[in-house]
């Protein structure tokens, strides 16, 4: 939450737009400026400050021909004298942000609550020009009412001054304070380490969150996962503050967001390497390098939740050790493989969204890789921007650069350090918030668009190999972007094959790949990503034609970078057209085709299908699975007594729809499909969803399919 | 109304007292019958440690000196001491007056990696052993300087009797102040290595590498020097992994 109140704000005027940063008017010589006209030439003016949350932005009118500007700080008491030195904090530089014409600059890295002064200058090169007139101001006191229960919780960070990074056993005090003294919150155990600490996420909402992972999901939620490194501390602190703001505040913009949607936070999936303060798990596994193939328990967990929870927009935070990189290095899911509405969407929110309110603030944001970044900021489906991405999730990366650099000069102080990347975490997350809230339709409808096209089965497969970061003209935060990383050619297969077919071994077998050498089966992994199976007389089919088309090759394929197993590649078996009455047994895969006549399947049968048109009724009986995508269908569908999958996205049918009887705990998918008729669903085992992807039906919805 | 401009990164937002250099130190060759006595007793410590006994001498008494005593930097020195806890700030060093040794560490900022590897390798006890102990605690920039990110896991978490090895590199028995190391002009690590210690500006150099940036927090049982890199023998791997973020 930010509370905006301008403390000293020199008043400002046409005078100083007249006026101009050369002319001297005609003050006394030693007489102080005010600070709307320059007493001497180059001064800077207009200086003010406005504090939030452990930051105070200082802006300014630009002075002709500055190429930087040093933002100093001295400490003062309650009648504005100093207790302490004047101390550059800050060097302001035209590459932070993207409107050069209102320059800002996020102090941050002191004591929330303390009074400091404020001034700044303009350099020519190295030549230092006079400091303008100062602005006073108190910074904010850690948020919360000291008297009033819940406000008045602090972490052991806030409580140690920065000191110390809050321990696992003050989070869990912590976070169950929260959980009793606000009905807006509701903390589930998502899993467990491998050590055996719990998981914990808050799931907020206004006047209080839905009560199932099912209704949350139907609110479109927005995600913050905190902590995965855990020689990375900063972001989980700011977690833990914004947990007690969403908890307790009533500031009518807090109010709004949670009334609209539903805010998911995991502070701490690694706790064993938070308590080791080890990068990777308790295991030494990286776990952002374990998303895709989830071996980790951890990794699993927060999969599972993704799965159940379908966030659309998300954050990962993060601390990167590149001294030169902007404050808040920032980064969209660039794996190819990613739809083109994903990470356009998510490129929106960075650099449309994130890098306006950089500006306005005084935070600098850049694209990962920044400023000499090295090799990083690829396209790796196991980190878990690319893994979100390729599961539809709008979302980005958060680094907290983790020393001062060049632009914080006062960062020798570790608390200072520290307070200065957790607050700026905190802004950032306030940030996605408010992007969620203010975009949510175009996200949804990004993500929409993404699983029609994913489960179309369209275009190349790319395993690994990212989309471009279009770098800018400098002066701008992306002027420096991170390595271009175009996929190889023996990382491409431009012939995608309809599905990957696994032994019974392959899918049940014991795997090594574990926490001490014991590894979930692949089934319990494709379970916990959520996709569709279908178990076969011949073995078990994954069908690519589902929303996360884009991940399964990279797990399944022999010529992944980093697969679980080398799946056998299921190529179609039926494309162009076809006339008369097909019986489909066995396992049929129809792409690119036209079938004029019914289609019945079998007993046993599976029917998968994609970009296909069919002319006459599709029936299906007692299949082993009906999977379609991007489909026309001219006639009824009836899907009947299905032993497996069902899944239906982005076709197009004009006929009546009717799924009954369908069993198995897997929710038929009705998702993203054009009914011109009516859509019937009774009997299945498990309600059918649409994934938040409504579809449209010109006739009446019954049954299990009512609301979809 | 404009205060002078100070580069220099001092904390603010506190009462600051105006800062004096810590009296007893290689940098006042002055104060001479203190330093004999010291000598001395340093001496008698060190040989019974080469002896192989462990522990020597509890703590020397200090030597008194009233500006010392007047000053607030807790008795500490060294050119990091003012970017960590001052004052009355959590962590400050006299607040740590009455805590053991591995409780100490984990209120000094900068010495989050030691503790990591203290915590890891169960050294918790040997660091609270009776005859006391003196630290040279690595910072976390030292650490980050000598080990990749991968490497600093490795020893973590699977090879932590390598890890223990490198802690007992850090750890003298008996509790010394620097300025009694600097007397004795060398020091016998746990690991029975000798490091010679010279004076160097208004701090010590250890052995080859290190420099003492904040020394003598007083502790129960012990001292600890913060020295700004890390000792022993291991390779240098740091710079070796892709980023260490993300």
């Amino acid at each position: 939450m930010r509370i905006r109140r301008p403390s000293v704000v020199v008043l400002s005027g046409l005078l100083a737009a007249t006026l101009g940063a050369v002319t001297a008017p005609s003050t006394a010589l030693g007489q102080p400026a005010s600070a709307t006209t320059a007493a001497e030439p180059n001064q800077v003016t207009n200086l003010t400050v406005t504090q939030a949350d452990g930051y105070a932005t200082l802006a300014w009118t630009p002075v002709e021909g500055a190429t930087d500007y040093q933002i100093e700080r001295t400490p003062v008491d309650a009648n504005d004298e100093p207790i302490g030195p004047s101390v550059v904090v800050g060097i302001w530089r035209p590459n932070r942000q993207i409107n050069n014409d209102s320059p800002t600059f996020a102090d941050a890295g002191f004591n929330p609550g303390d009074r400091f002064r404020w001034r700044v200058r303009a350099r020519f090169g190295t030549e230092e020009q006079p400091y303008s007139a100062p602005v006073t101001g108190t910074t904010l006191q850690p948020w919360g009412d000291p008297d009033v229960p819940g406000e008045n919780l602090r972490t052991q960070w806030e409580t140690t001054k920065a000191a110390q990074y809050t321990s696992d056993t003050n989070e869990y005090a912590y976070t169950a304070e929260i959980d009793r003294l606000s009905d807006r919150v509701r903390v589930v155990e998502i899993g467990r380490t491998v050590l055996g600490r719990p998981i914990n996420m808050f799931v907020f909402g206004y006047p209080t969150p839905p009560t199932t992972p099912e209704a949350v999901a139907a609110t479109s939620p927005v995600a913050i996962n905190c902590n995965v490194h855990g020689n990375e501390p900063g972001d989980r602190e700011a977690c833990l503050i914004m947990a007690r703001q969403l908890a307790f505040s009533n500031d009518p913009r807090i109010i709004d967001i949670l009334s609209h949607t539903t805010v998911l936070i995991v502070p701490t999936i690694n706790g064993d390497g938070r308590a080791a303060n080890t990068r990777g798990n308790s295991t030494g596994q990286d776990l952002n390098r374990d998303y895709s193939l989830i071996r980790q328990p951890e990794t699993a967990a927060f999969v599972r939740m993704v799965r159940d929870y379908r966030p659309i927009a998300s954050y990962d935070g993060h601390e990167y050790g590149n001294t030169r990189a902007g404050d808040l290095p920032m980064l969209p899911p660039r794996h190819q493989n990613v739809a083109q509405s994903i990470f356009d969407q998510s490129q929106d929110m960075i650099e449309g969204f994130m890098y306006a309110r950089g500006a306005e603030d005084g935070w600098w944001p850049c694209p990962y890789g920044c400023e000499g970044g090295g090799n990083v900021g690829l396209g790796e489906e196991t980190i878990l921007r690319n893994t979100l991405g390729l599961k539809n999730v709008v979302n980005s990366l958060l680094e907290l650069r983790s020393s001062g650099g060049q632009t914080r000069p006062d960062e020798g102080n570790t608390a200072n350090n520290r307070r200065r990347k957790t607050y700026s975490a905190l802004w950032t997350f306030h940030r996605l918030l408010d992007y969620h809230r203010a975009k949510a339709a175009e996200i949804k409808r990004a993500r929409a668009e993404a699983i029609g096209f994913q489960a179309s089965n369209s275009g190349r497969i790319v395993f690994r190999g990212s989309h471009p970061i279009p770098a800018r003209p400098a002066p701008h935060p992306a002027e420096a972007v991170p390595p271009l990383d175009e996929p190889r050619p023996d990382m491409i297969l431009d012939d995608a094959p309809c599905a990957y077919k696994l032994t019974p071994e392959q899918y049940l077998g014991a795997r090594t790949d574990g926490p001490g050498g014991v590894g979930a089966t692949l089934a319990e992994r494709i379970a916990a990503h959520g996709w569709k199976v279908v178990k076969a007389a011949d073995g078990y089919y994954v069908p690519l034609a589902q929303p996360e088309r884009g991940l399964i090759p990279l797990l399944l394929d022999a010529q992944g970078a980093e697969e679980w197993v080398g799946g056998q590649r299921v190529y179609p078996t039926l494309t162009g057209r076809h006339n008369g009455p097909l019986t489909v047994t066995g396992f049929t895969c129809i792409a690119d085709g036209t079938v004029n006549g019914p289609v019945t399947v079998q007993p046993g049968a599976t029917l998968v299908a994609y970009r296909t048109t069919f002319n006459g009724p599709v029936t299906a009986t007692g299949a082993a699975g009906v999977v379609l995508g991007d489909v026309t269908l001219h006639g009824p569908l009836q899907v009947a007594n299905s032993a497996g999958p069902v899944s239906l996205v982005g076709n197009t049918v004009s006929g009546p729809v009717n799924l009954v009887g369908n069993g198995g705990a897997d929710a038929p998918l009705v998702a993203g499909n054009t009914i011109d008729g009516p859509l019937s669903c009774t009997d299945n085992a498990a309600k059918p969803t649409a994934i938040e992807v409504p579809n449209s039906v010109k006739g009446p919805r019954s049954g299990q399919c009512a609301a979809l | 109304m404009s205060e002078p401009h100070r580069a220099a990164a001092v904390p603010t937002g506190r009462p600051r007292r105006p800062h004096r250099p810590t009296p007893v130190g290689p940098h006042r060759p002055r104060v001479r019958r203190p330093l004999r006595l010291t000598l001395l007793a340093a001496t008698v410590a060190l040989a019974a440690v080469a002896a192989g006994c462990s522990g020597g001498d509890p703590d020397a008494p200090d030597t008194p000196d009233p500006a010392a005593a007047a000053t607030a930097t807790g008795g500490v020195s060294g050119p990091l001491c003012a970017s960590l806890p001052t004052g009355t700030d959590p962590g400050n060093p006299e607040s740590l007056a009455g805590e053991p040794v591995d409780v100490a560490v984990r209120w000094i900022p900068v010495l989050t990696t030691f503790d990591a590897a203290v915590r890891a390798t169960g050294l918790a006890a040997e660091l609270r052993g009776a005859q006391g102990v003196t630290v040279l605690a690595p910072t976390d920039d030292a650490f980050a300087r000598k080990f990749s990110a991968s490497n600093l896991d490795e020893l973590l978490i699977h090879d932590r009797d390598t890890l223990r090895q490198l802690l007992r590199a850090h750890l003298v028995n008996g509790s010394y102040s620097l300025a009694e190391l600097v007397a004795a002009g060398s020091v016998t690590t746990m690991d029975g290595t000798r490091l010679t210690v010279a004076p160097a500006e208004s701090t010590a150099r250890i052995g080859d590498v290190a420099q003492a940036v904040c020394a003598d927090y007083r502790v129960a049982g012990g001292r600890i020097h913060l020295i700004d890199a890390v000792l022993g023998n291991l390779p240098t791997t740091a710079g070796r992994d892709d980023d260490p973020a993300h």
